[in-house]
């Protein structure tokens, strides 16, 4: 009985991964196809397509999607940082209905969150503020939940004795955050970073909205294109993407070291 | 006034209606270990945390060296603290936790070094200065914790329950340790337990205390010897406590009889002891078990039945039933264990002097 239940998990984990890596092997191998058609030979792979995408075409937008991304990161890590810090470590009066109230975009679809800005910015006559500023803006409301959430979840894991035993040493408060509170929840805040970074690199829903000519993000780029050619040089850039956001997960985890608050330890 | 490190006067501390420290005064000299010893609940962390500065009390005064504490926040107080679960930062060094203090005044670097080789000797963790907490053993961290708590120089120190968490062996060890690094500090310890045995070990003072009051504040062998209320003789060792329904005074002789029992003791005359005793406190040691007539002259004797032995090891606990409701225990050595069995009868003798009088 246990080797069948121990059969049965290690293939259904076996199909969960194929599941979710096979279409990746399919656009990688795409990528690499010798013709403008999408074909399967891996005798005839090249790397052409891949050079193509050294043009402003899809340089400017990544460029763009970056910048936004590194800003929104930055942002939600600090606005989410003093919030979560003021909701979960002071107990501010009405620090439920606080988080609740960072947490409420969470409940509003991105589209209807996208159309809403939209009307707002143009019946406010600020309809200059679409590209960039609209996309960080947006970016950040639809980021905040989750870095405020993972922020505050490691202030909740934080060990109040620890505060004290530094207080009672003498430390005053501005330093027991930078010296003890701040490097303890360094995992959270790194996580919470990464996630916004790559909600809002990724992001198509919104950004659909606020984009505008000459300041367009690269998935939406990859949309736009997509509707008259539907030719390897997508594939590339979705792998490239790939490619960049592993990198970046892997830089912010060297530096913030949260896979310990994800497997549950600490460094 | 200046050697008087830490006072207390009428220290009060409720939380709505609950009474957690009622109107408790207390003074401790410079360099004296002081134990608070109760029960859990009994308000001594609370008064702990008080003198620290992390609860504020809600009415009376806590002086430091003279100085009264309200409004002096807990950073500014200059006092050492020892926790109960240690709380040394994870991210640090064994060298950098101990550092902290210092560190955090602003000492220049050469003296921190040197003040934190100095405290990790004393505490004797040479060579485990770039050791981080997790890596070392419970009763290694426990003493990382007091090198930490000691390198900046407090000159009080408070312990809450630090020894609680190390097992029996190394907590007996560690005792005779902290009370050698406090007599070479010279520095004001207060120590907090629920422990009477590691209270006992240390103290210069211990202070009992019970439901938010001081019980009896005293040497600990007069605490022991001299318990002022049945909590206090019940609390601290073992011991055998009979309610009192009467007491005689013929002469310079002391009667007292044992309620619900036609048991009459006599009590040595050196106790003044209360006109209204409701209780007598018999330690079990002081309680002999004679075999023939080889006993003490003037001694009270009884006789009784063993109800129930319990091997301790290098002792016995002895159950004698010397009434229906009346049982007295009685600590002897093993070695008699032969001759004693469950059900054998036996004789046993108190010592008048032996018998406490307690009024509660």
């Amino acid at each position: 009985m246990n080797r069948l239940l121990s059969g049965l998990f290690w293939i259904s984990l076996c199909l969960i991964l194929a599941f979710i890596t096979l279409p990746l092997l399919v656009v990688v191998a795409a990528s690499l196809s010798p013709s403008s058609m999408v074909t399967f030979s891996p005798a005839d792979w090249t790397m052409k397509w891949y050079a193509a995408l050294w043009a402003s075409k899809w340089l400017d937008p990544f460029i763009l999607s970056v910048k936004i991304a590194v800003i929104v990161s930055l942002v939600s890590g600090v606005l989410g940082a003093l919030g979560a810090y003021a909701v979960a470590y002071e107990k501010c009066p009405g620090s439920e209905a606080i988080m609740a109230f960072l947490l409420s975009p969470l409940a509003v679809p991105q589209i209807v969150k996208g159309v809403a800005i939209v009307l707002f910015l143009s019946s406010a006559g600020l309809y200059t503020l679409l590209g960039t500023p609209g996309l960080i803006a947006g970016h950040i409301v639809l980021t905040l939940p989750f870095a405020a959430r993972m922020i505050a979840t490691s202030i909740y894991n934080f060990d109040k004795n620890l505060d004290r035993a530094a207080q009672i040493l003498g430390a005053s408060k501005w330093q027991r955050v930078r010296h003890i509170l701040l490097p303890l929840i360094k995992p959270g805040l790194f996580s919470g970073m990464t996630f916004a970074f790559i909600i809002s690199f990724n992001n198509i829903p919104l950004s659909v909205f606020l984009v505008r000519p000459g300041q367009t993000t690269l998935p939406i780029t990859v949309i736009n294109y997509m509707e008259y050619s539907l030719d390897p040089v997508l594939a590339a850039v979705n792998v490239a993407s790939l490619i960049f956001i592993l990198t970046t997960i892997f830089l912010f985890e060297k530096l913030g070291g949260f896979s310990a608050q994800i497997h549950g330890g600490s460094k | 006034m200046s050697d008087i490190d830490i006072e207390l006067i009428s220290v009060r501390k409720t939380y709505g209606n609950a009474l957690v420290v009622g109107d408790i005064s207390l003074s401790i000299p410079k360099g004296e270990f002081v134990s608070l010893l109760g029960p859990s609940g009994c308000g001594k962390t609370t008064t702990l945390n008080m003198i620290a500065g992390f609860q504020q009390p809600t009415g009376g005064e806590i002086r430091i060296r003279g100085r009264n504490q309200a409004g002096v926040p807990p950073e500014k107080r200059n006092i050492g603290l020892v926790f109960q679960n240690y709380a040394l930062f994870p991210h640090m060094t064994v060298a950098e936790n101990v550092a902290f203090g210092l560190r955090m005044k602003g000492a220049p670097r050469a003296e921190i070094d040197q003040t934190v080789n100095t405290a990790l000797k004393s505490v004797h963790l040479e060579g485990f200065e770039a050791h981080y907490p997790k890596e070392l053993s419970g009763g290694q961290q426990q003493r990382t914790a007091l090198a930490r708590a000691i390198a900046p120089r407090p000159s009080v120190l408070l312990l809450d329950e630090p020894l609680s968490n190390l097992d029996l062996k190394l907590r007996e060890a560690m005792r005779v340790e902290l009370k050698e690094i406090q007599q070479q500090l010279a520095m004001t310890f207060v120590y907090v337990t629920h422990d009477q045995e590691e209270a006992m070990a240390m103290s210069d003072r211990v202070v009992v205390m019970s439901g938010g009051v001081i019980a009896q504040e005293d040497k600990p062998e007069n605490i022991y010897n001299a318990p002022r209320t049945s909590f206090v003789a019940d609390f601290i060792g073992k011991s055998n406590i009979l309610p009192v329904s009467a007491v005689r005074a013929t002469g310079d002789q002391r009667e007292i009889t044992i309620n619900h029992s036609n048991i009459s003791l006599a009590v040595g005359s050196d106790q003044a002891g209360p006109p209204a005793a409701r209780f007598c406190c018999i330690r079990p040691e002081d309680v002999r078990i004679i075999g023939g007539e080889a006993f003490a002259e003037g001694a009270n004797v009884l006789d009784g039945t063993i109800s129930k032995i319990v091997n301790l090891g290098a002792h016995l606990d002895l159950w004698v039933t010397v009434d229906r409701d009346i049982t007295i225990k009685a600590l002897v050595r093993s070695s008699r264990s032969d001759q004693l069995k469950t059900g054998n009868h036996v004789s046993i003798s108190i010592a008048p002097a032996a018998i406490r009088l307690l009024h509660e």
